[in-house]
């Protein structure tokens, strides 16, 4: 009767079984996980000294504070000695961030682990190279011929501009400071590559530099500034789905008021410690609104703005609060420069305006009421009974970073915190909630600010050679039907002219001359040799020549920090990555010295050696350690905190992470002065901000324009009612980005079978669909199929897709545009049409749930 | 409310063993206990959308019947809609409420649809709930629990001991 396999009794790990601490390979969160491996044939028992959990498993586990380990919590994989093992990874109790915790997504951590008998069997296990138009295994070797030969063929040619890439740049799973390292250290040291994009956007930049710019970085704050905060703010994040436990563990704790106790202890002496009150700031009414509201509504705001216009909002919020006189205002005379802070008043502010005028604009613009601009104003800014400052915690992410003009939309919310001195308290903070965790080291670089559009530059015909790293951009890039289309006319031709010299005869055998062969079709066709390097055949993968397996979480030592806390931890590993898969730093490194033999080879010793990077990389420590020498000298004091690369790691090693284990240390790391010793870094931007001179710099933001070209298109004649709904796109909680993972899991696929969206009951009427049905949404840059969900999460007017999923991507939908200041997508709003294509399949209404997941009456 | 004893669980294990005629080796896909065939109900006492609640596959687990009123994966009954899952959520353990058609977790908002084999559709469980196979007497209607299709949270095993 089971849908999926299902178990009704699960193996005891014994109690000398192998331990490992890890952090979950996922979200931003970074949850702390234990992992468990034994060799297949041998059981613990249930009393606590016969098992590795030191648990009494002859009794049930007590709800909320007993251990949590599930059936997706377990599985089997082989090792390099040939045998089975049992893995068990369960939610760790002793880490702060997630006390036992654990979302459906981390949850099934053990299931991703490789497997022979599971679905992740498909995982690519041998370099494949394309001969004859199909994925033939080749030998590392023969990978590292090939690429390097084509790579080092294109840059003699014609320099590093035709050489591009599209990669990773996070932590958690898959990345880490170690592959980041490997990464930056390939193609900026040794290539000196401009045409570099970041694994879900179309160039090289910070996604929040309307921050970083003002001497803010994004993760500034501390899971505990959640538990403290007067007033949680979560503008354009649905922190339930997204950063789930942050959510319930500590968010959603404060708002019960189970930390009352804790906010007495952390404030100052009679100021009012009270549960929280939340703000949240979305189109959409989602889950991370319904259930506060469902505790107490009374103590919740839900502001619904316009697509595009949070900037105005967030500046409207500010005027009201200088009106009020709400501002700190010998916090910004002694902590802010003064000479930005006029831009800010003039443009910003607009204060050469009436208040009247300005917030009877800001309503025509945003839709928010001024008098729902004037009570979240007050529950940011006003200060509390006593005269106290309020504390505010205000976290956004996705939906201002992938809003219309990012640059400004992220300036005006961290502008909004400064000015009411909402950063660098306890219970303050103003930055992103984060997508997945963070580990970013690299050599600078080399390119331009705004970067290039690499997408573009692509589809343009420019660049012979392509790589693309553990990120599916035939999934994730914007505008992306297009560039789908032009990846395989240009991928193709150069497959064609590789046997066109010898008419209906084969490709070269022989590695050299198959790289001759390669150069001189790259020289007289408008081809394209693609290299994609991950842990499954992508999508992406499809139309790619070279292909190299990747090793995953858990499969290799990795660092990270996470975005709640910065906190750094050690995942270890605890599996053999599958058969000749390798970790993304081993690729860079071996494809580095590949290249510089080559050089070497010519005579060019000096060309050789910037290849040369990784030739003392043994283990991945060898690489974090390599890693923390791009950070600046850091035995500085704890106010000078603020002058560090966020993630700054400097004097950590393995032995020191391996110590700590869960406990972690928050980033940046300084060596203390007085003690010499690494101390870690609880809240950002107390004493100074990150700039020269310590102060914060304000900008004044632009003028409401209206859309740009690429949306506004859809609103000049036969288009305005062509294309009658406005398009935005998010996550959902049960699945991770891409599905890469969850594609092979029963428990993900039954209940999100197919791409969706959720469609207003009133334009579902309107057009004749109901839940489950199939509906077709397009437009003038793209087209995808979905499954519907009448969801009152929507207004009416507005369709929500899900941005990504494995059978299909609602970025064939989105826009070429970016801010121009920083190539940042409007991944989050477009105009569509849509129509249905039938009622829902019968296999998928029996068995996928279409209940509304807002609602928790 | 029904209880099943602990004398009488004992027994019903020992039978089950002694019916399959062989001692289990190893693990295989629920139900591979020998769970006790314990009566829950009588359709006839059944109302739409009216929670049952019951102790299975012992005294320590909680577990809910519920005649939804729509066809359900594995529903009996006329309708074939009558279902029965273990009450305790699957991310934590807490006792999951009944609500307008649906099982929410009140410590974490997870949500479960009876009506799709207790799919995890919202929240932070990542198994479906444990569905009890039922069956029925057609004579008496009276309704029998069979089994427990997944784990219930907190066991290393559906059946302690």
């Amino acid at each position: 009767m089971s849908l999926y396999n299902r178990r009704d009794e699960l193996p005891i790990p014994p109690a000398d079984a192998e331990t490992h601490t890890t952090v979950c390979q996922y979200c931003n969160v970074g949850c702390g996980y234990n992992v468990y491996v034994w060799p297949v044939g041998r059981m613990g028992g249930k009393k606590p000294n016969e098992n590795a959990f030191g648990v009494d498993l002859t009794q049930p586990q007590p709800p909320l504070t007993g251990l949590s380990y599930t059936e997706s919590m377990h599985t089997t994989v082989t090792k390099k000695d040939g045998r089975q093992y049992h893995v068990v990874v369960v939610p760790a109790r002793d880490s702060e961030i997630n006390r036992g915790d654990y979302s459906t997504r981390g949850g099934t951590n053990a299931l991703t682990a490789w497997s022979e008998t599971r679905g992740t069997r498909e995982r690519l296990k041998y370099p494949l190279l394309r001969v004859g138009d199909e994925f033939q295994v080749v030998s590392w070797k023969t990978a590292f011929q090939v690429l390097s030969g084509v790579i080092k063929g294109v840059l003699d040619r014609y320099g590093p501009e035709e050489l591009t890439a599209k990669a990773f740049d996070h932590g958690g799973g898959g990345g880490g400071f170690e592959n980041n390292y490997g990464v930056g250290s390939l193609f900026f040291t040794g290539l000196g590559m401009k045409y570099v994009a970041i694994h879900n956007r179309p160039a090289y930049n910070s996604e929040v530099w309307g921050s970083r710019d003002r001497g803010v970085h994004e993760l500034n704050y501390s899971y505990e500034d959640a538990r403290l905060a007067d007033t949680i703010v979560l503008w354009g994040a649905s922190t339930f789905e997204t950063a789930t436990v942050f959510y319930i563990e500590h968010m959603l704790n404060n708002f019960k008021g189970a930390t009352v106790g804790e906010k007495k202890a952390a404030f100052a002496e009679g100021e009012p410690a009270e549960p929280a009150r939340m703000v949240v700031i979305d189109p959409r009414k989602t889950s991370s609104v319904t259930i506060p509201q469902s505790i107490d509504a009374s103590r919740v705001l839900h502001l619904r703005p316009n697509l595009g216009t949070d900037y105005v909002l967030a500046n409207a919020l500010a005027r009201i609060i200088w009106e009020k006189g709400w501002h700190d205002e010998s916090f910004i005379q002694t902590r802010t420069d003064l000479a930005t802070f006029e831009d800010y008043k003039r443009k910003s502010l607009k204060l050469y305006q009436p208040l009247d005028e300005v917030l009877s604009e800001a309503e025509t613009i945003t839709g928010i009421s001024r008098e729902a601009m004037e009570k979240a104003a007050a529950w940011i800014a006003k200060p509390k009974a006593g005269g106290h400052l309020r504390r505010s915690l205000i976290i956004y992410e996705k939906g201002m970073i992938w809003n219309m003009k990012n640059y400004d939309q992220i300036a005006s919310v961290v502008q909004l915190a400064v000015l009411t001195h909402n950063i660098g308290r306890p219970g303050t903070g103003c930055g992103r909630q984060g997508g997945h965790q963070e580990g970013y080291v690299r050599p600078p670089y080399p390119g331009d600010r705004p970067p290039p559009n690499v997408d573009k530059y692509i589809e343009e015909g420019h660049g012979k050679f392509y790589w693309v790293i553990g990120t599916d951009p035939y999934l994730s890039t914007p505008n992306s039907q297009y560039f789908k289309k032009r990846i395989h006319a240009r991928t193709q031709a150069l497959t064609e002219a590789l046997s066109l010299h010898h008419g209906r005869g084969g490709e070269p055998g022989d590695p050299e001359a198959l790289v001759e062969r390669i150069l001189e079709a790259l020289d007289v066709t408008d081809g394209l040799f693609m290299v994609v390097q991950d842990l499954y055949l992508t999508h992406v993968a499809r139309d790619a020549h070279l292909v190299l397996p990747a090793a995953g979480w858990g499969e290799s030592d990795i660092t990270s920090i996470n975005c709640n806390s910065r906190l750094l931890r050690l995942y270890e590993k605890f599996m053999d990555p599958p058969g000749e898969a390798k970790p993304d730093w081993w690729i860079m490194a071996q494809t580095g010295l590949a290249i510089a033999q080559r050089y070497r080879e010519e005579g060019r010793e000096q060309d050789a050696k910037r290849f040369e990077f990784g030739k003392n990389w043994k283990t991945p420590e060898d690489v974090f350690l390599a890693g923390a020498r791009e950070f600046p000298d850091n035995r500085v004091s704890e106010a000078d905190e603020a002058t560090l690369p966020a993630e700054c790691y400097k004097g950590i090693d393995y032995a020191f992470l391996k110590k700590v284990k869960l406990k972690g240390i928050q980033t940046p790391v300084r060596i203390d002065p007085k003690t010499g010793k690494p101390v870690g870094t609880k809240r950002r931007y107390v004493y100074r901000f990150g700039t020269p001179d310590g102060k914060f710099k304000w900008y004044g933001t632009d003028d409401w324009e209206g859309y740009p070209e690429e949306v506004a298109k859809y609103f000049e004649g036969e288009r305005k009612s062509r294309y009658p709904f406005w398009l935005t796109t998010g996550r959902s909680q049960l699945v991770w980005q891409t599905m890469y993972h969850d594609k092979y899991l029963p428990e993900k696929m039954l209940a999100l079978p197919l791409p969706y969206v959720e469609i207003h009951p009133e334009d579902a009427k309107r057009l004749g669909v109901k839940s489950g049905d199939l509906v077709e949404v397009y437009n003038e840059e793209g087209n995808g199929n979905f499954m519907v969900y009448v969801s009152d999460s929507v207004k009416p007017g507005l369709i929500f897709a899900i941005m990504y999923h494995q059978r299909g991507s609602a970025n064939n939908l989105v826009s070429g545009y970016t801010d121009p200041k920083t190539t940042i997508p409007w991944y989050k709003g477009t105009r569509v049409a849509v129509r249905k294509l039938s009622n829902g399949l019968p296999d998928l209404m029996q068995s996928a749930s279409t209940r509304p997941v807002n609602d928790f009456e | 409310m029904m209880a099943l004893t602990r004398r009488q669980f004992v027994k019903a294990s020992a039978s089950g063993l002694a019916a399959l005629g062989l001692a289990r080796a190893g693990f295989w896909f629920a139900p591979s206990l020998p769970y006790a065939s314990v009566k829950v109900a009588n359709l006839a006492n059944l109302e739409v959308g009216k929670p049952v609640y019951f102790s299975y596959p012992d005294a320590r687990s909680q577990a809910v019947l519920v005649k939804l009123g729509t066809r359900a994966i594995g529903g009996v009954g006329p309708d074939r809609d009558v279902v029965a899952f273990s009450a305790s959520c699957t991310h934590m353990g807490c006792p999951l409420q009944f609500k307008n058609g649906r099982f929410v977790c009140p410590c974490h908002y997870s949500m479960f649809d009876p009506a799709k084999n207790g799919e995890v559709y919202q929240g932070l469980a990542t198994e479906f709930l444990p569905q009890i196979p039922l069956e029925v007497v057609p004579q008496s209607g009276d309704v029998f629990a069979k089994g427990v299709e997944g784990l219930i949270w907190g066991r290393v095993s559906n059946l302690l001991g």
